[in-house]
This record gives structure tokens, sequence and C-alpha cells, in this order.
């Protein structure tokens, strides 16, 4: 840790009485109180002072997080983060190479391939000044790629599409503690979006949106550009009616992906973008800042297959009690993890109701 | 350099025990790993806590066994039957007594994963759940299907249904809504030598002493609840907020005591004494604060007649901002962490009395505390306020030189204290590990010997939870 202050903050933490547990859909699924807010932070402090023995078994809880900010959001210390320690200690299993097997091989792909997809190829599409970057989880799914196609075509809006090959925000090396090299892809990044001449980004990945907007910055790459989620951008369509649609029927209930509602605070354009298609929205028991991680938050996947099962199936579980007809989302690896409800992403239920002409 | 235990060492648990908890619980379900054994050390005991932060817990577990259903709960305590191995079960973690420490080096039987939300029977007005759910999960499950089982304890988002029962717990709308005993009806437990309890759920029952009633306190000692029925109540349609400044303590108490005694039932009731109302209001005013809830054509005559009974008793309203404020703060546990790394310690005695001995128990306890070497600063506020008497919650603030002394000498004064004005050594709380030494002088030599039997009775190998709620070494 750089100084003491920082100590002070995660001691706090480690000394408080885990009052944010409670929304944490790790330890929720898991019911393990080891990676419980609290005691990571209680072993945090005790890595720092080098009381622990087993540093792998260290490291594995730090990978045990989804980092979906559910803690950050239900604290009672204003300005802290857990997730900030939790990077440290990832970043120190990386330097160590005691990364869990899962997310060495995730960073091994992304040092071939410059992605965590493996070889692919560039996509590019449209002009103007607004870009739509085509973020690793969109990549894979076709129907979502066309569905946004459509809209775009039906918008008439000039937006320039990007992404595949080596483009990526670099959300698996941060997530993996990888610093040096995340820094190196931010500014490949910063670089392809100014040599594009982009005033705005849209993003359907909400950790790409939460990369760009937040840590960027944060590793010194700043861009002059405008970031919005394609929710928000959807949500604009409609309200200046520059896509025509056919009112819905039926319930639709809508997942929040934890990084959009936790981090970008992005909750109520998905919902009204589903009122105004005319659904009535079914709400689960966890929603909105009460939200649940689907157990796979894009680049940051879980280091452990078995917990990141545990999660969804909790997740699943959860949004299935609602009864409703549809389960809309608005991140493809929610949509992807959660397809065993057949949850859809918010452009395919808009693309699928537009109007043409 | 590891991390140190101070209270007992780890006990070491034949290989047999562990392979056959490996096997009913699964072996994932079972840890000996260094994270697993810290995480499990310690509840939320100050005393511990405040060392913890040095890399000092009380008692590492030997092992964390964490069954995923009672039936896998029944094969372990079997099992550590067969073994002898002792077990401490852990709820929440959030036991402010060292209820949940292993002490003696036992194996951790983690109920979290036993935490699910079972059902709602509107009409009967009952809900049930799985004993490991968290008190904020079950509001949030409750709250979302339009009721609330009104138990809201300073705990509520990190303790669970089990704890609450097994500590007779209490939350902050206790006046209205009622204590954890008048809120579960029916229970499951699996009792020491693994057999299962079931106490279906009814309003009452007249079938012999109360078996609920023995695992309503029994502090994970007797048996281990897996879930439980509880009465829920519909959200609220109104709620008034109301506060008022009295010259002192005893005319809030009067107040407040003609109040429940003209059956009114505010959910809340608070009275805070002028170094509380500093802390929370900004006032230097003892400070009473109200709400009522429920259904508007109850809600109304109620507010009205505390108001009248307040002000016929000297009390001046001071509007609902004064409520306001504390329902913001209410779980605001952020100062304690601070303290402590500042080497100070911080802690909360919960007491109770009749009215006739409120005022002097509250004065003898803060003088007493007060005049322990180190002692920063004592404030009391009374709370769960019952028509006969009231509960009385000490906090206290120390910079002593020798912590442990400070720690120790304060508590005794306090429950020195309480034993002479002719009170209860606890409210809610319970008695852990801590607070076991003064269990004679509340209940005398023949309530602790009557507890011993019970045990011995349901737990001849003394295999669950020894060294807490009374001594019962052998």
């Amino acid at each position: 840790m750089k100084d003491k202050k920082e100590l002070e903050q995660v001691t706090n933490c480690a000394l408080c009485a885990n009052m944010c547990k409670y929304s944490c859909p790790t330890y929720l699924a898991a019911g393990n109180e080891t990676i419980s807010p609290q005691k990571i932070a209680r072993l945090i402090v005790y890595e720092e002072k080098g009381l622990l023995e087993d540093r792998k078994g260290f490291f594995e809880v730090m990978f045990k997080s989804c980092m979906c900010g559910a803690c950050k959001q239900h604290c009672i210390y204003d300005d802290y983060d857990l997730r900030r320690f939790i990077q440290m200690g990832r970043s120190k299993a990386f330097k160590e190479g005691l990364l869990p097997d899962e997310t060495k091989k995730r960073v091994e792909t992304f040092m071939k391939y410059g992605n965590p997809n493996g070889e692919r190829q560039l996509m590019q599409k449209g002009a103007g000044t607004i870009g739509y970057f085509v973020s690793c989880s969109a990549y894979k799914d076709k129907r979502l790629l066309k569905a946004m196609d459509r809209i775009l075509s039906a918008s008439k809006e000039k937006v320039q599409q990007f992404g595949g090959a080596d483009i990526c925000c670099g959300a698996p090396l941060y997530y993996a503690g990888d610093t040096k090299e995340f820094k190196k892809v931010a500014r490949k990044m910063k670089g392809e979006i100014e040599g594009r001449g982009l005033k705005k980004v849209i993003t359907m990945c909400p950790n790409c949106l939460k990369m760009m907007r937040e840590v960027y910055p944060e590793v010194g790459v700043n861009l002059n550009v405008e970031f919005a989620h394609t929710t928000e951008f959807l949500a604009a369509l409609l309200r200046e009616t520059k896509i025509k649609v056919k009112r819905a029927k039926g319930t639709a209930t809508y997942h929040d992906p934890c990084i959009l509602a936790n981090d970008m605070n992005i909750t109520e354009a998905p919902r009204r973008i589903l009122t105004a298609l005319g659904y009535k929205i079914n709400e689960p028991v966890y929603t909105r800042d009460h939200t649940h991680c689907c157990g796979a938050p894009p680049g940051a996947r879980l280091g452990f297959s078995k917990l990141a099962d545990q999660v969804k199936s909790m997740r699943i579980s959860e949004l299935k009690q609602t009864g409703a007809d549809v389960y809309v989302s608005a991140c493809p690896s929610c949509k992807a993890v959660l397809s065993d409800l057949g949850v859809k992403d918010i452009t395919e239920i808009v693309s699928e109701h537009i109007i043409h002409g | 350099m590891t991390v140190r235990t101070w209270l007992s060492e780890r006990a070491s648990v034949p290989s047999a025990f562990i392979n056959e908890a490996k096997r009913i619980a699964g072996k994932d379900n079972v840890s000996t790993k260094e994270c697993d054994l810290i995480a499990y050390s310690l509840d939320y005991w100050m005393y511990g806590v405040f060392l913890s932060q040095y890399g000092s817990l009380p008692s590492l577990p030997s092992i964390v066994i964490s069954p995923g259903n009672p039936e896998e709960i029944q094969g372990i305590l079997k099992c550590a039957n067969k073994y002898k191995v002792q077990i401490t079960p852990f709820g929440g973690g959030s036991g402010v007594l060292g209820g949940a420490i292993p002490t003696n080096g036992s194996a951790i039987l983690n109920l979290q994963r036993i935490n699910r939300f079972v059902s709602l029977d509107e009409m009967s007005l009952v809900a049930e759940f799985e004993s490991g759910i968290i008190g904020a999960n079950l509001e949030l499950e409750l709250n979302h299907r339009g009721y609330s089982m009104g138990n809201i304890p300073q705990s509520l988002y990190c303790s669970t249904l089990g704890g609450w029962i097994s500590t007779r717990a209490v939350g902050q709308f206790s006046t209205k809504y009622g204590k954890i005993e008048d809120m579960v009806l029916g229970m499951e437990v699996v009792l020491p030598d693994g057999s299962l309890l079931n106490i279906r759920p009814v309003p009452r029952r007249s079938t012999g002493p109360s078996l609920k009633d023995l695992f309503l306190g029994g502090e994970g000692t007797l048996g281990i609840v897996t879930r439980a029925t509880v009465s829920v109540h519909p959200l609220p349609q109104l709620s008034s907020k109301q506060s008022f400044a009295f010259p002192s303590i005893e005319m809030a108490l009067e107040a407040v005591r003609k109040i429940l005694r003209a059956d009114a039932r505010p959910a809340v009731v608070r009275i805070f004494d002028e170094l509380e109302a500093e802390r929370y209001f900004g006032t230097k005013e003892v400070t009473v604060i109200f709400i009522s809830e429920g259904e508007p054509d109850f809600v109304g005559p109620e507010s009205s007649l505390i108001s009248r009974i307040s002000e016929q008793n000297r009390g001046t309203s001071q509007g609902e901002n004064p409520v306001e404020i504390w329902l913001k703060k209410r779980f605001d546990i952020g100062l304690g962490p601070t303290i402590m790394q500042q080497g100070g310690i911080v802690d909360t005695i919960e007491v109770v009395s009749l009215y006739t001995d409120a005022v002097n128990l509250y004065k003898d306890m803060l003088t007493s505390m007060r005049a322990v070497e180190g002692s920063l600063l004592v404030s009391g506020h009374f709370s769960h306020f019952y028509r006969e008497g009231a509960c009385l919650y000490i906090t206290f603030v120390g910079f002593p030189k020798d912590t442990y002394r400070y720690y120790e000498d304060t508590w005794k004064a306090a429950m020195e204290a309480t034993l002479r004005n002719n009170g209860s050594i606890s409210h809610h709380h319970g008695i852990g590990m801590w607070r076991m030494r003064f269990m004679e002088q509340e209940l005398g030599k023949e309530g602790v010997e009557l507890l011993r039997r019970i045990k011995t009775a349901f737990d001849p190998n003394s295999i669950l939870n020894r060294g807490k709620l009374i001594e019962n070494e052998r």
C-alpha cells in the first residue's frame, strides 16, 4: 500500500461489523464468511502486515470477488471501495505468478491475440463521429450485432461501429492484476478512438464503459470523448422518436447488470425503454442498487468457475420468481451467463419491436 | 510471523472425523485453510475485534464445516459425538459477547449456506425462512411482498435469523412488534445427538413447557436451529414521527411509562440522555423520539395521546427532525473502528429493570463505569419499552493504558451496578463467553445448576458450543 492512510481505510473495513455482507452476491451464493467483504479486508490487512503463511490461499480469495461493487454501494464509509484493495492483492498475485489457473489462461489468450476471445476479425462499419464499440462479449453474439444493425439502420443515425481483432478495453488484464499491460491496452484504445475522430463512444458492455470512463483516467489515459451506454442511446432514440416501435404485450423482468447499476448508476434508462415499449415491469427482490451479479461480469470473471456457477444459479432463481413473460438485461455477458433463463439483451428487444419506415 | 491466538490453542481433530465430515458435507465445504480459519475465528465481541487489528485472535478453529441442509448437520453432529469433537455454530458472526468464538480450538459449523426464504402464508401472517438468512435479506424478501417481520436490530445487515433466536434478540421497533420470542411460532432444530426436532408453527400451545423457549436464548448450546416460522405484519400505511425534549431522564421515563400504561404501543421509543442527545441531535437536553405506525385509524389517536402525555409531563415538542436524524444514523457504526485504530476501545452494554429501579440503575451504572481508570465517555439511552420497565443501553469509550484491565473492570462495574439495582444483566445481546462469569449472580446457583442439567441431558458429551452461556467444562 502506498501510505498509512490506505492501511487505515482498509483496517476500518476489517474492524467493521460486515454491514454490507448481505449485499455481496458471492458471499450469499456460497454462504462463505471468508469471502464476505469485512473478512476479505481482514485478510488484506494481515497480508500487508506479513501475518499470512498461505499466500496462495490469500490470492485465491482475492480472485473470489466478482468485483461487482455491491459492498461499495452499501458501505457505511464514504469514499471507500474495497475493490481497490482487492485489486492491489490481484496485482501482487500477478507479479508473483500466483494467478488462479482459469485467470492465467485468460491472460495468456489475451497476450497472444490482444483480446480474451482468441483469433477474430476486425469489425468496421459506418462512419461519423459517434462510435459504437463492439465489446468482446458482444462480438461473439451475432444476434445482438444484427439487432444493433437493425436499430441503427432504422434510426438513420450516423454511427461508426468498430471492434474485433485486437481492439479491447483491457478489462480482463485489469482484473487479472496486470497493470502494466492494461495501461498499454488503454493507450492503444485511446489511439483507436482518437484515430477514428470520435466525439462520443457508445458501449454495450458495462465494463468497457467503466474502463474507459473511470479506470483509464486512473492510469493516466485521458480521453476527451463523451461515453454512453447502449441503454442511454436507445432511450434517447425512443424519446426523440428516431425509431418507431410497435407496442409489446406482457410483463418483463429487467436484470440490472452489476457494473451498470453499481458503478455507472444506470438503472432507469432500461426501465424507460421497456415501459416505452409497453411492457409491465415485474421487479425481482434484488433489483436496482440491490441487484446481484450474474457470476461472470465481463472481464472480471471469477477465477473459480464453481463459485461463478453458484452465483449464476442464485441469480437465475431470483429472477425466475417474478414469472415474467420476458427476461431482459443490458450486458452481453449477463445475457450469455443467464441463457438458461432465456435472457435477452435490451437491444434485441428494441430491435424486435421496430417498425420500419 | 503468523497470526497469534491468545485465548486457546487450535485443537487437532482426528483425520477420520475430517474424512467423514467431507463425505457428509462435500469436500469443498470442509476447510482447514488458513484464510478460512482466520475468517471464522471471531464474532463481533469488541475486545476480540480490538486485538484483531494487531493480528491477535482469540482462537482459531480446527476446521470449518459448511453444511448445506439439516440432514448434513445431523450427520456432522452424530460424527462429532462419535469422535468427541467440539462444535461451535457460526451464524452471521455479529454476536457481541463471543458466543461464536471457537474456544478450545473447536470445529466451526458454518450455517450461512442455509439461507433461503421458504414461504409466506398471507392468510395466517407467517413466513418461513432457513436460519442462516441475514436480517436485511429476510426483510427485503418480505418487503417485496408487502410485509415486514418488524425485527430491525442495529445488526440487521449482518446478523441472521438463527442468531436472533439463539440470543433472544430484539429490534429497534420492538415496543410495537415485540421481541424475537413473540415472533417465532415454530422451528426446526437439530439436537446435539443429531436427531431432528420439529416444532410446528401455531399461535400458542398448552402441551407442557414450551420447547421452543429452550432454543430462544440457547446460544447454540442445546441445538442448531435450521429453520423458523415467524409472524409478519403488512407494511405500515402511515408513520408518525414525534420527538420531545425533557428536563431530566426521570421526567422522560415517567412520560413514557404513562404512555405505555395508557396502552399506546409506538413502534419506536427511545430516551437519549444529554450526552447521547448531543451526539445524535446536537442538543444538550434529554430527548425522546417516537414512531407510531400502522393503520391510519390507529396511528392518529396514538400520536395525539403520546403528544398529550409528553406535554403534561413537561416535554417540549422537537418535531420530526430528531427522528429523521436517528433513522439516518441508526446503523452507523463507523466511529468504533476509528477509535480502535487510535488505541481506544468502545462497547455497549444492555440491561433491563422495572420502572421502579430504572433511574437508580441508570445513575449507578454511569457513575460506576465512569470511575474506571481510562474511561473517556459513558452515555446511555432507554429503548425497548414494556408496561413494566425498559431496557437501558449504555455505550462506553475508553483510552486506557491497559485495555484488558479497563475493559474487564468496566464490564464488572456495569454488571454489579445492574445486580445491585435489581436489574437483569442482559436484555438482548445474550451471554456468550464474556458475560458468563456473572450468570451465577444473575440466576443463583440453583438457576445455573438447572441450566447445566438441561445441557447435560441434551448434550451429554458437551459437543455443542462448550464454554458458552454457562461454565460446563468436563
